[in-house]
């Protein structure tokens, strides 16, 4: 795992990363951490990369025989990655580098504004 | 230091408030009427143990900055926290469900026109509140008024207090070979309608819209104290009145409405109309405590923004889950279960969930990372499971019971 950008007096667990708040730089929390993906490297190092958050990496979470069923629904289209080294600082909550609209994380929020609860009185929506 | 104080006064006033709604109203009165005094004491443990849980939610989010979902989801994982979420819906839409009815059956007191056609006008005031209002009006407004129950208290001082007779119920319970499922059911109901869990959710997001932070400790456990027994006296003033004016009448099966007779034989119209903003004042603030209570704990068990102090785009799947809630619960209105036996279903089905509910959060009460040196002590521990185990056994034994025979 590359330690790189996470302060020499903490270690860290997978189950501290796992269902980890995710906080963008603008202070917008856009999830939680659903899943995370490794790969072997060829020097045979195991390297953490992505975090992972959508509905297939959570019905994993639950059984392993719902995540097949799940993406053969949902065909991978909800779930969404963030590479690791986006994150800033690590600990319950994970800060990351950007703001909130720089990841695919989230964006839910904005579609339901958009689509839904702008046709709602007092929702404070504006065109932007 | 005056400022302190302020924030002290408001918070008993809201404990008073959040402590009555309409599942304590119907187990009260049904309590009352059916059984005199002999509930009296469920009314006291179920008061020992919410005023235990106020206070250890309130430091728990107090010193850890976290809320009790959030906590839910980083200790235990997503796989567990399905089950308390899965509980806290199935109860709580039932409960809510309830206390609109109770909304709509103090609008129909004030005007006459059948509950029924109420039952939507008051499903709108619930979602237009959590909706727009901000969190110290929902907190306060509904609270403040909730001060009214302490009329019940002039009501049992006119009717010139209970007779020596009705006393003997309280350490002597009178129950009927026939009736034993019945009472059950009630302790059951009493215990589930006071130890409500979105207590928890609601409280400790509270207390991070308040900013508290581990300086708030002691005003913490004074709310708690003084708050929940002040409520806890208007609840118990409302079993002394049904007690001394259903029960000589047979009156033992009951819809929300008639138990304001126990309040219209002593005071007459003023007494009904006194009621009936009982009824509307602590159905209203517990509907939005329910409402934002299951909203905050899915958008944060989701890690989702939420906040009431945010406009609802700014906080876009909360306000959603918020509406889809309040819709949920029109759905089974429509099923048109009279308010009083749904509040009195739904607290025995709280207080079979509780276990579940609840076990996470005694073991995160107790984990010093969360906690550091502010973990419960042993007392506290003992005494949460015991009303936890007596709450689950009268709830498992007490519902098939009700559920074959009927009820009533």
């Amino acid at each position: 795992m590359d330690m790189s950008n996470v302060r020499e007096d903490h270690t860290f667990s997978i189950a501290d990363i796992l269902d980890g708040q995710l906080e963008t730089s603008d202070e917008i929390e856009i999830g939680r951490v659903a899943d995370i993906e490794a790969e072997w490297r060829e020097d045979g190092q195991l390297v953490l990369t992505n975090l992972i958050t959508g509905p297939q990496a959570l019905a994993g979470r639950v059984s392993s025989h719902l995540r097949p069923i799940f993406r053969f629904f949902l065909r991978d289209r909800f779930e969404q990655r963030i590479a690791l080294k986006e994150v800033e600082q690590y600990g319950p909550t994970l800060r990351l580098r950007g703001k909130a609209a720089e990841y695919p994380v989230g964006q839910s929020e904005k579609w339901i504004a958009d689509h839904i609860l702008r046709w709602i009185p007092g929702s404070g929506y504006s065109r932007s | 230091m005056k400022k302190q104080w302020l924030s002290l006064a408001l918070g008993v006033v809201t404990a008073t408030g959040g402590f009555l709604d309409a599942g304590t109203i119907a187990t009260s009165g049904e309590a009352g009427a059916k059984f005199g005094l002999g509930l009296i004491w469920a009314v006291v443990v179920a008061t020992i143990a919410v005023i235990l849980m106020v206070e250890m939610v309130g430091r728990f989010t107090a010193v850890s900055q976290k809320t009790y979902a959030d906590a839910i989801r980083e200790n235990f994982g997503f796989k567990f926290y399905l089950l308390p979420l899965s509980s806290e819906l199935i109860a709580e839409s039932l409960m809510l469900t309830a206390e609109i009815g109770g909304i709509a059956i103090a609008l129909s007191l004030f005007t006459g026109i059948s509950w029924h056609y109420l039952f939507p006008v008051a499903a709108f005031i619930v979602w237009l509140m959590a909706w727009r209002a901000p969190f110290d009006l929902i907190e306060n407004g509904p609270a403040i008024l909730g001060l009214l129950t302490l009329s019940f208290i002039a009501g049992i001082a006119v009717l010139g207090g209970p007779s020596p007779q009705l006393l003997t119920t309280l350490w002597h319970p009178q129950i009927q070979s026939g009736n034993l499922a019945d009472y059950l059911y009630l302790v059951a109901a009493i215990l589930g309608a006071t130890i409500s869990p979105y207590l928890l959710y609601f409280y400790s997001s509270g207390a991070l819209e308040e900013n508290w932070s581990a300086g708030s400790l002691l005003l913490n456990r004074v709310t708690a104290i003084v708050g929940m027994s002040f409520g806890s006296v208007g609840s118990m003033a409302l079993v002394f009145l049904a007690a001394m004016v259903l029960q000589p009448l047979n009156m033992t099966s009951n819809t929300l409405g008639e138990l304001g007779l126990a309040m219209a034989k002593p005071l007459g119209i003023v007494g009904s109309l006194l009621f009936a903003a009982v009824l509307f004042t602590t159905c209203l603030g517990a509907a939005l405590e329910v409402v934002l209570g299951v909203s905050y704990n899915i958008s944060q068990g989701f890690g989702w923004e939420w906040s009431e102090g945010k406009k609802p785009v700014e906080a876009a799947r909360f306000n959603l889950v918020l509406t889809i809630f309040v819709i949920v619960a029109i759905i089974i209105g429509l099923l048109g279960i009279d308010p009083l036996q749904l509040a009195l279903f739904a607290s025995t089905i709280i207080a079979l969930f509780l276990p579940i509910s609840l076990s996470p959060f005694l073991i995160l009460m107790n984990d010093p990372q969360y906690l550091g040196d502010k973990t419960n002590g042993r007392f506290t521990n003992i005494a949460v499971i015991c009303i936890l185990v007596i709450a689950f056994i009268v709830a498992l034994v007490s519902l098939p019971l009700e559920i074959f025979t009927g009820g009533g």
